[in-house]
């Protein structure tokens, strides 16, 4: 199902809107992640979504319909929670089989699509055991198969993989990308950790401060981030951001005046500081002093002092030994000017997507 | 060292669990004693020859058939009464938001700190504006609200995350049926045990049947207990022989939930 966001604003209190007019439309079939730093309103805008909280400004459409004065019910969404929310009293069979007893299916046919949605996502071995006697894994598996139980319109998920290990977070969120493609159904997942979104969704929407800061896919996300802001939250390790001044003699006559007297920030990614000879696309050359240089397997991190800054790369691998002083090239790509509202000025792509 | 400290332990569990146990043992020797053994100084522990007789005595002494059948109808319809009216509260305090919740929550809280004994006066008045001294309503009325109830009990439905209420309502299910097929059943243990406390309280309550009652028929057990002492002194025999078949009801349901009572007291609920 298509949803659509029109000029929503939210307030718990009435004093302090946390979701400020939020407009947006998420494509039907499409898994998309909103990702944000803790308290952004990932949370309340899933609750929007889901029919549980009501907008205080603003409408929601599912496809051409106006549900905002529908409940969770009457929007059929199918939600996770990252606590999952199983009934703990209740067998794997019953809980997955509630939304339906619910919906006045009979015993037979609930059994039936219990077993079904089991076997979808791995756990009709596991039938009869109370959740507390699965693993975070197996729960999880539980709560989807649930949430997937009355065909839902949407699927919710809300950070549904945080209390896994690292390694069960990989494979199930590689579970989930699967489950959701095999059903087809539109999924909004929330998460807070870039990677978990950079891998499965669509398309990404980074929320902070109640406002939108980008809604674009994960590449483009990546390449050409709308402000600082983005920049600075997606990428590991984090971008470089150095005021544009320190820059400004080295990029004279690369980037027209006007930008450059706007620019306030430049953002630099780690790996667009390469040594010459391997450089790709190069805007120019900078000089600088290595300060620290460390190698761990295929990858290494070196800091280096330019112009009383710090600049990290991750490309200076081949860098001989002892070396103190030299010329880096910065690439074109991963380089970037914002003005002081933080909005991106140089760099990126304008025409993507 | 470590012996002796597991010694002394010991020690002192067994004397708190030898005092806790001399009442009920005191009970049970008297009831089996002859009326001079009674007030025998020094005290005899155990009878000569014990009085089995003074059971049948006893039973016949007052219409305890009676008691029993008001005892039970009281015990039950009080403490089924009570748990509805304080789950469907303590529901809405924990799960549901409305205007005002948190000062209604905190007004009722205000009402514990009200001695009991204060309230006897006042609701002997009200019941009997309602011509209802004397008759099961009296008996049962005052105690189908308890807040100490509603308090334990949303306490026990907060440890439920409300994600799981949000989760039931997605599914399909009204409060009602989150309440009853959800909420409840997840509760089972602490409710057990307020259940469990609720009926040994009314099964033993005292003052507020003697005080509302004058009626043989409307008597309870524990306000029967009164026919053994009369002018002329008390039958101390005859009155614990009562007092043993009173109470055994209550010992054997303490037996059989107590894994329950100890949970609910602690507190720990919600394991299931
Ligand atoms: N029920 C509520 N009542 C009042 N304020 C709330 C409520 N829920 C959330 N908030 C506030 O709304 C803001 C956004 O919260 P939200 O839970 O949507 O953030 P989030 O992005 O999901 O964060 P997290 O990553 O920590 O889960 C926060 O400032 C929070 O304090
Ligand atoms: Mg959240």
């Amino acid at each position: 199902m298509q949803v659509t966001f029109k000029d929503v604003t939210l307030s718990y209190d009435g004093k302090r809107d946390i979701l400020k007019h939020l407009n947006f439309v998420i494509q039907e079939g499409s898994l998309v992640c909103l990702l944000g730093p803790s308290g952004g309103g990932k949370s309340t805008t899933l609750m929007l979504i889901s029919g549980l909280l009501a907008p205080t400004h603003g409408q929601i459409y599912f496809g051409d319909t106006d549900v905002t004065k529908e409940d969770a019910l009457g929007r059929k969404v199918g939600m996770v929670f990252q606590n999952y929310a199983l009934y703990p009293h209740l067998t794997v069979q019953k809980n997955i089989e509630f939304p339906l007893k619910m919906a006045g299916l009979s015993r037979a046919d609930r059994a039936k699509k219990a077993h079904e949605l089991a076997a979808l996502v791995h756990v009709d071995d596991q039938l009869d055991k109370k959740p507390g006697e699965l693993s975070g894994g197996q729960q999880q598996r539980v709560a989807i198969a649930r949430a997937l139980a009355k065909e839902p319109s949407i699927l919710l998920l809300d950070e549904p993989l945080s209390n896994l290990d690292a390694r069960l977070r990989i494979e199930m969120r590689e579970e989930i990308r699967r489950i959701q493609r095999e059903t087809g159904v539109t999924t909004v997942f929330v998460t807070h950790d870039q990677d978990e979104a950079m891998h499965i969704s669509d398309q990404i929407m980074v929320l902070h401060d109640g406002h939108i800061q980008q809604f674009s896919t994960p590449k483009t996300l990546y390449a050409s981030p709308d402000n600082l802001f983005v920049a600075q939250f997606i990428g590991e390790p984090v971008i470089n951001s150095v005021p544009a001044s320190a820059l400004s003699h080295d990029l004279a006559g690369v980037v027209s005046d006007d930008i450059l007297s706007r620019a306030q920030t430049a953002g630099i990614r780690p790996e667009a500081l390469t040594l010459p000879q391997r450089a790709l696309d190069p805007l120019t050359t900078l000089h600088g002093k290595v300060i620290e240089f460390d190698q761990f397997g295929r990858e290494s991190t070196a800091k280096l002092d330019y112009n009383d800054l710090q600049l990290i790369s991750t490309e200076m691998g081949q860098l001989p030994h002892n070396t103190q002083e030299l010329d880096f090239t910065l690439e074109k790509k991963g380089f970037f000017l914002f003005d002081a509202d933080g909005k991106r000025i140089f760099g990126g792509d304008d025409h993507a997507e | 060292m470590k012996k002796a400290a597991s010694v002394l332990r010991y020690v002192i569990l067994t004397l708190g669990a030898l005092i806790m146990i001399l009442p009920f043992f005191w009970m049970l020797s008297t009831s089996l004693k002859t009326q001079p053994e009674t007030v025998q100084i020094p005290p005899v522990w155990i009878p000569k020859q014990l009085q089995w007789g003074n059971y049948v005595e006893a039973f016949k002494a007052a219409p305890f058939a009676r008691y029993f059948v008001n005892s039970v109808i009281v015990t039950t319809v009080t403490t089924v009464g009570q748990l509805f009216t304080s789950i469907l509260a303590a529901f809405a305090f924990s799960k549901l938001h409305f205007w005002g919740r948190n000062l209604v929550f905190m007004i009722f809280l205000g009402t514990m700190m009200i001695p009991g004994e204060m309230l006897i006066i006042p609701n002997f008045v009200t019941l009997s504006n309602m011509h209802l001294v004397n008759t099961y309503g009296a008996l049962i009325l005052p105690w189908l609200a308890s807040f100490f109830t509603v308090f334990t009990l949303r306490q026990t439905f907060n440890s439920v995350p409300d994600q799981t209420y949000y989760a039931a309502k997605i599914d399909g299910a009204s409060d009602w049926r989150f309440l009853w097929h959800i909420l409840v059943p997840m509760s089972k243990s602490t409710i057990t045990a307020v259940t469990v406390l609720q009926v040994i309280g009314s099964w033993n309550a005292f003052m507020w049947p003697l005080i509302v009652t004058n009626d043989e028929n409307m008597r309870t057990l524990p306000v029967g207990l009164q026919a053994f002492t009369t002018d002329a002194g008390t039958n101390y025999a005859l009155l614990m022989a009562a007092s043993t078949f009173v109470i055994i009801p209550m010992v054997i349901v303490y037996i059989f939930l107590q894994k329950y009572i100890i949970a609910g007291i602690s507190n720990s609920g919600l394991k299931g």
